[in-house]
């Protein structure tokens, strides 16, 4: 049970280690032969960095699931490791439902997920929330898988 | 004079003869008395709306294009049944004194007939309408509107709003708009609409998420969310060209709605809870309305502004709740359907529209009244129907729908019936909220 607990912890680790690792390699492969301009440069987008991962939640709830525990203590030993950075939680709902709702439930997602760091130690000064209700979701489709990913608390470093 | 007339005509015109020659003595009893009459008369006012006379050819261009915009105007209102005018409806052998042929007209179904002319005087085009009651070819309105050739499809309007009050008692929609959210740039922003879809204008342009935009009864400021601060925050902009007001208490703000010209309400999450506030135009806050630990949102007002409508989950999933602002006693008004949001409190003060998401996944319209009896549902087996707003008159109510594919606007009457597509532009449009003024 508890290796298993890990394993699923360790999973998306190495996913965002081998995402990246093959883009560049990808990247690599081809600037010898594609004589193209230099993208303009990104905007200054914040940089979710690993570690810091998403949490998921039930319809219509923002009460944290047993799933989610495991994931938040990940995030605040991040976050009290990287003391030069703030944190926003994003709280988002699926499509489901009507907007001005979603995006108070949104926010109600995010202030569960911050609770649960700040009782964990971490200083709410160095944390920020905010709901995007379902105005930016992050698996696009109409399907129930869809919208369990998209009813989630999502961190990014600043 | 009122006497004189009470002796020949039915009681009926004698209410018309009030209204257009002493509007200052029309009380609401007799405003009341007459719609029920009206009512009674089952269905819509049968109407000869004749072409214009005009003579040269600017004033026959002009006299077409009002015809057109008054034919059409009318013809949204869905009050009335247009009747071509019958080819002899008039004799016009002796220009200065038209006689108009009331027994070839009562002999189609006409209850009530428009006509007039179009002349000019430098560059102002000048409208001369009368309106006779057909069976007793009694005169009802007498009345001359003048404007620019810019300002044409107003000219028209103004005629067709007086023949609308003067029928119905009632407000018309004509000059109001409509404000919504469409995402035809890319992003969400705020834009405004005449009140039959014509004339879209942008308002807003910060390419971030703007949404639930309302307008002030008086229609001089627009309060907003939009996120361009990096939460969504609650701004009044005032229309005729002056500032911005954000309200800058921090978190979140959501869906904003008018009490009076100087005061509207929305929910502000800063001190750590969902609760609706009271704030001033100029965006300082008044007072907090709600107490409870729940989600809070969407308030609307009675027409005087003593009761609020508004969406709580204190219950668990949400429903609407009454709250009186003087007192603050909460009754619940929605028992019926599970997930009970988008409150709009109607202009008459007597029923509520909001919306339900059913089991099914369907989200429908359904109206209310204030005391919880009469519940009608007005969408069914068409997807999506959100964001009810009521039109000034009340008669009518635009909504969104997704039944086409993309969600767009359209536009019901009070009871569900003559649905019809507003616009159609590209991109999605959603949250219409139909203006009070006109």
């Amino acid at each position: 049970m508890k290796k298993g607990g890990k394993m699923k912890t360790m999973k998306p680790l190495l996913r965002s280690l081998f995402i990246p690792t093959m883009l560049l390699l990808g990247a690599c492969g081809c600037c010898e032969e594609v004589v193209a301009p230099p993208p303009p440069p990104p905007p200054a987008a914040p940089v979710v960095l690993p570690g810091l991962g998403d949490v998921f939640y039930d319809f219509d709830r923002s009460e944290l699931r047993a799933d989610a525990v495991d994931q938040l203590k990940t995030n605040a030993n991040w976050i009290t490791a990287n003391t030069a950075n703030s944190v926003t939680i994003e709280g988002h709902c699926d499509e489901r439902g009507t907007s001005e709702y979603n995006l108070a439930l949104g926010e109600r997602r995010a202030n569960s997920a911050k609770d649960y760091i700040v009782n964990l130690g971490v200083a709410p000064a160095r944390l920020k929330t905010v709901s995007y209700g379902e105005e930016k979701p992050f698996a696009l489709g109409h399907t129930e898988d869809a919208w369990a990913q998209n009813r989630r608390a999502h961190f990014v470093a600043e | 004079m009122i006497q004189f007339f009470r002796g020949f005509v039915p009681g009926i015109f004698v209410m018309l003869f009030c209204l257009v020659f002493s509007p200052l003595y029309l009380t609401a009893a007799e405003g009341q008395e007459y719609i029920a009459i009206r009512k009674e008369g089952a269905g819509n006012i049968a109407l000869v709306l004749d072409k214009l006379d005009a003579r040269g050819r600017k004033e026959t261009r002009f006299a077409q294009s009002l015809d057109a915009t008054m034919h059409d105007g009318l013809d949204f209102t869905k009050l009335f049944s247009l009747i071509s005018p019958p080819l002899n409806v008039k004799d016009i052998s002796d220009r200065k004194n038209v006689v108009i042929n009331f027994p070839a007209l009562t002999s189609v179904g006409a209850e009530v007939y428009a006509g007039g002319v179009v002349t000019m005087k430098s560059d102002m085009i000048i409208l001369d309408m009368k309106v006779y009651e057909a069976a007793g070819s009694k005169l009802l309105l007498n009345k001359t509107y003048t404007g620019t050739e810019a300002n044409l499809r107003s000219v028209g309007h103004a005629f067709c709003a007086d023949l609308v009050e003067l029928l119905t008692g009632k407000k018309s929609v004509f000059g109001s708009k409509i404000v919504f959210v469409s995402n035809k740039t890319g992003f969400k922003e705020i834009y405004q609409c005449d009140f039959d879809g014509y004339g879209v204008e942008q308002l807003t342009n910060s390419k971030s998420i703007s949404m639930n935009p309302t307008l002030s009864p008086d229609g001089k400021n627009l309060a907003y969310i939009d996120f361009t601060s990096g939460r969504p925050t609650l701004y009044i902009k005032n229309l005729n060209g002056g500032r911005t007001a954000a309200v800058g208490k921090s978190a979140v703000s959501i869906d904003p709605g008018w009490r009076n010209n100087n005061e509207l309400a929305a929910t502000l999450s800063f001190d750590g809870n969902q609760e609706i506030y009271l704030v001033n135009s100029d965006g300082t806050l008044s007072r907090r309305v709600t107490n409870s630990k729940s989600i809070d949102i969407s308030p609307t007002f009675s027409p005087d502004g003593s009761k609020m409508a508004f969406v709580s989950s204190r219950n668990g999933l949400p429903q609407i709740f009454i709250q009186d602002i003087a007192s603050g006693q909460v009754k619940r008004l929605t028992f019926s359907g599970r997930y009970n949001t988008q409150p709009s409190w109607s202009p008459a003060g007597d029923k509520i529209v909001y919306t339900t998401w059913e089991k099914g996944g369907e989200i429908n319209i359904f109206t209310i009244n204030a005391d919880g009896s009469g519940l009608l549902q007005l969408t069914q087996r068409c997807g999506e129907n959100k964001s009810p707003s009521w039109s000034p008159n009340g008669d009518m109510i635009v909504f969104t729908s997704n039944r086409q594919g993309r969600e767009k606007l359209y536009v019901m009457n009070s009871k569900g019936g003559d649905e019809r597509v507003l616009l159609q532009v590209d991109g999605e449009q959603t949250q219409p909220s139909w203006s009070l003024f006109r």
